[in-house]
């Protein structure tokens, strides 16, 4: 049971991640992210990489993960979303672009993918980091270290981004351009400064999440395609709007994929366990109907 | 006798064709992001894998419950079926068109059900809502084995087997050819009166249209049943067509994604240009598929890949340089360009007077 929840919670903590990475992006330019089920496959490919190639433990990785996300989401935004946010398309389009972004990434990534098999011949269609993880005891129960790490990022993230949004000058700025765009460039706030920001930190936290899941669950090409209805559910369930309610939204939705299905699972036997990929579609529709604003609608008002 | 490779694109272009009009419809004629297509599309092939084998069934005695449904049985039960329906080709009509029309019952009645998020929600969230929707479906099917197999997949029944081994997939394919025809004839037949026009009135102001008394939640409602229940005919023709019913592998990538990437490229909103798209889009893959080794030997990469990078591509570069697509939007007349004319020609002449 123990190291079920030790697993829920790593699990959570990503997804918690990568849903914050897609609200950032979407309040900030408007632009729901599609592309990020291929930076968070990306982002596994890097600490996978790292770990098969150069040695170590996959620990060592986690800042490479960050800094290629961010590289190609200063990539996505340079080369597609500018020019839209740029031409005022409409939203769909902005959705569409950033489509074919992720079409790009994971071509690309493939193609990465059979270069590390056919060169290194190490295992890079489908593998497990988890077997590279460290393991304490604690008792006598084994404790991975991920279930410790991935909360502790989860919390770093959230002290550093409160930071940055509340104590910075440029983070302030931020804030005042998703508020109000318009009003923000008339006091002289560099609203494209901004969007090369969110698409910074988003792609880097996108990436961030892929890699701190890579020690939690199977890594292949598509994972972050298989995985994306559950960051969008996080986000979604938290707001959309809301970084920390989408935070907040992704821990939740992660929680009950791993601990909602046990709990029924209980309740009405293990058939129910193939249904998973159904809880945050469930959480997802539920919130969306019942209340709309997400989490973030119960401690913000939202002034009419 | 028509070569293979020809009748694959005639029917990749056909099934192709359909659910990008049925996507145009709903996207092109009322701006409602439709990422949930999948949704429909799966659902008229679980009707084709599932209704009329069981009714079939029925009739001829064979276990029509959950042994249909199981790998060990269904395999024998879609032989005898198909065993009876080479000898009945009135019987293979019938069950056809049957198949036909209970797929795009069920798909309307899922576009109705649509319609509830639909009217209610904006843009990303009714985006992702829906796409959400078709995942879910997706799972089911994959998951419980007495409706289509689950992971092991089922056999559909073969109404096309009275036309015999050599001419088979030539009839299967033109006859789904003639379906999209006249599915196409139809979408521009709507985009044509004026029901249509109010469509795009809509889609162009909503309030405007709204303050003019058009009913726009009832006008959204109807939309969605009519393109859901078209995108389930194009399901139900595939697996017809296919022979195999097997979720996993009715993906969002090509059961959504591609059909808006062929929307992008012809036109959004103009049902010529989706013709065009589909059609390049068809050869330009099948190409792709037949010159697979070339391909790979000279760029050093498997060709599968290449395709994701060049469909990402090309939705960008549209997206970006030509978000009206190749052919733009044109408006639409109710009487031919030639009648105005002379209509115009007729006032100008009697104002003369």
């Amino acid at each position: 049971m123990l190291d079920l929840i030790v697993k829920a919670v790593a699990y959570s903590s990503c997804i918690g991640i990568g849903a914050a990475a897609i609200a950032l992006i979407y309040s900030a330019t408007k632009t729901f992210n599609f592309a990020h089920a291929s930076l968070v496959s990306w982002g596994m490919y890097v600490m996978f990489a790292g770990t098969y190639l150069l040695g170590y433990t996959p620990y060592l990785y986690i800042p490479f993960t960050i800094l290629v996300g961010a590289a190609l989401g200063l990539v996505i935004y340079g080369g597609v979303n500018r020019w839209l946010l740029k031409a005022k398309a409409s939203e769909i389009n902005l959705m569409m672009s950033t489509l074919g972004a992720d079409l790009v990434l994971f071509g690309f990534l493939n193609i990465y993918s059979d270069y590390l098999l056919q060169t290194y011949k190490i295992p890079a269609k489908y593998f497990v980091l988890e077997v590279k993880d460290v393991v304490f005891k604690i008792g006598d129960v084994n404790i991975r270290l991920i279930g410790i790490i991935a909360p502790l990022i989860l919390v770093t993230i959230v002290i550093l981004l409160h930071m940055f949004l509340t104590k910075t000058k440029i983070g302030i700025a931020m804030r005042a351009s998703i508020e109000n765009p318009d009003l923000a460039s008339i006091s002289g706030v560099n609203i494209d400064l901004t969007y090369v920001l969110a698409w910074l930190i988003g792609g880097g936290l996108a990436a961030l999440s892929g890699g701190l899941l890579s020690l939690v669950v199977t890594g292949y090409t598509a994972a972050g395609m298989t995985m994306i209805v559950s960051f969008f559910a996080g986000a979604i369930v938290g707001g959309l709007y809301s970084i920390f309610g989408s935070l907040l939204g992704g821990l939740l939705v992660g929680l009950s994929e791993f601990l909602g299905i046990t709990l029924l699972a209980s309740i009405v036997g293990g058939w129910i366990y193939a249904y998973r990929p159904a809880i945050p579609l469930a959480a997802l529709a539920i919130t969306l109907l019942l209340k709309p604003e997400g989490l973030a609608g119960f401690f913000v008002k939202v002034r009419e | 006798m028509i070569p293979p490779e020809i009748l694959l694109i005639i029917i990749n272009f056909a099934i192709g064709l359909i659910i990008t009009i049925s996507l145009n419809i709903e996207v092109g004629l009322l701006n409602i992001p439709q990422f949930g297509r999948l949704l429909a599309v799966i659902i008229g092939a679980i009707v084709a894998a599932a209704v009329p084998g069981r009714i079939l069934a029925v009739m001829l005695g064979y276990p029509w419950g959950v042994e249909y449904a199981d790998h060990m049985y269904n395999f024998k039960i879609v032989a005898g079926i198909n065993k009876v329906l080479a000898n009945n080709p009135l019987l293979s009509i019938g069950i056809f068109i049957l198949t036909l029309i209970i797929a795009a019952l069920l798909g309307g009645l899922i576009g109705y059900l649509c319609a509830y998020p639909a009217i209610r929600l904006k843009l990303a969230y009714l985006g992702i809502t829906l796409l959400a929707f078709g995942d879910l479906v997706v799972t089911i099917a994959w998951n419980y084995e007495p409706l289509v197999g689950g992971t092991t997949g089922v056999f559909v029944i073969d109404p096309f087997i009275f036309t015999g081994p050599a001419m088979r997939f030539t009839v299967a394919a033109f006859i789904t050819l003639i379906v999209a025809l006249a599915l196409y004839v139809y979408a521009e037949l709507l985009v044509r009166s004026p029901y249509g026009r109010m469509l795009k009135a809509i889609r162009d102001s909503e309030i405007a249209a709204g303050i003019y008394g058009k009913d726009i939640v009832k006008a959204k409602k109807q939309i969605l049943i009519i393109g859901g229940a078209m995108a389930a005919v194009a399901g139900a023709l595939w697996a017809l067509f296919t022979g195999s019913m097997k979720a996993v592998t009715y993906t969002r990538l090509q059961w959504t994604f591609w059909p808006w990437a062929f929307m992008m490229l012809g036109g959004v909103g103009n049902n010529s240009g989706i013709f065009i798209g589909v059609l390049i889009y068809t050869i330009v893959r099948f190409l792709i598929i037949v010159y697979k080794g070339v391909i790979s030997t000279i760029v050093g990469v498997s060709p599968e890949w290449l395709e994701y990078i060049l469909v990402g591509l090309l939705i960008i570069i549209i997206v970006l340089f030509r978000p009206q697509g190749l052919l733009p939007e044109k408006p639409t007349y109710s009487i031919p360009t030639r009648k105005i004319v002379s209509i115009i020609k007729r006032v100008e002449e009697e104002g003369g007077k």
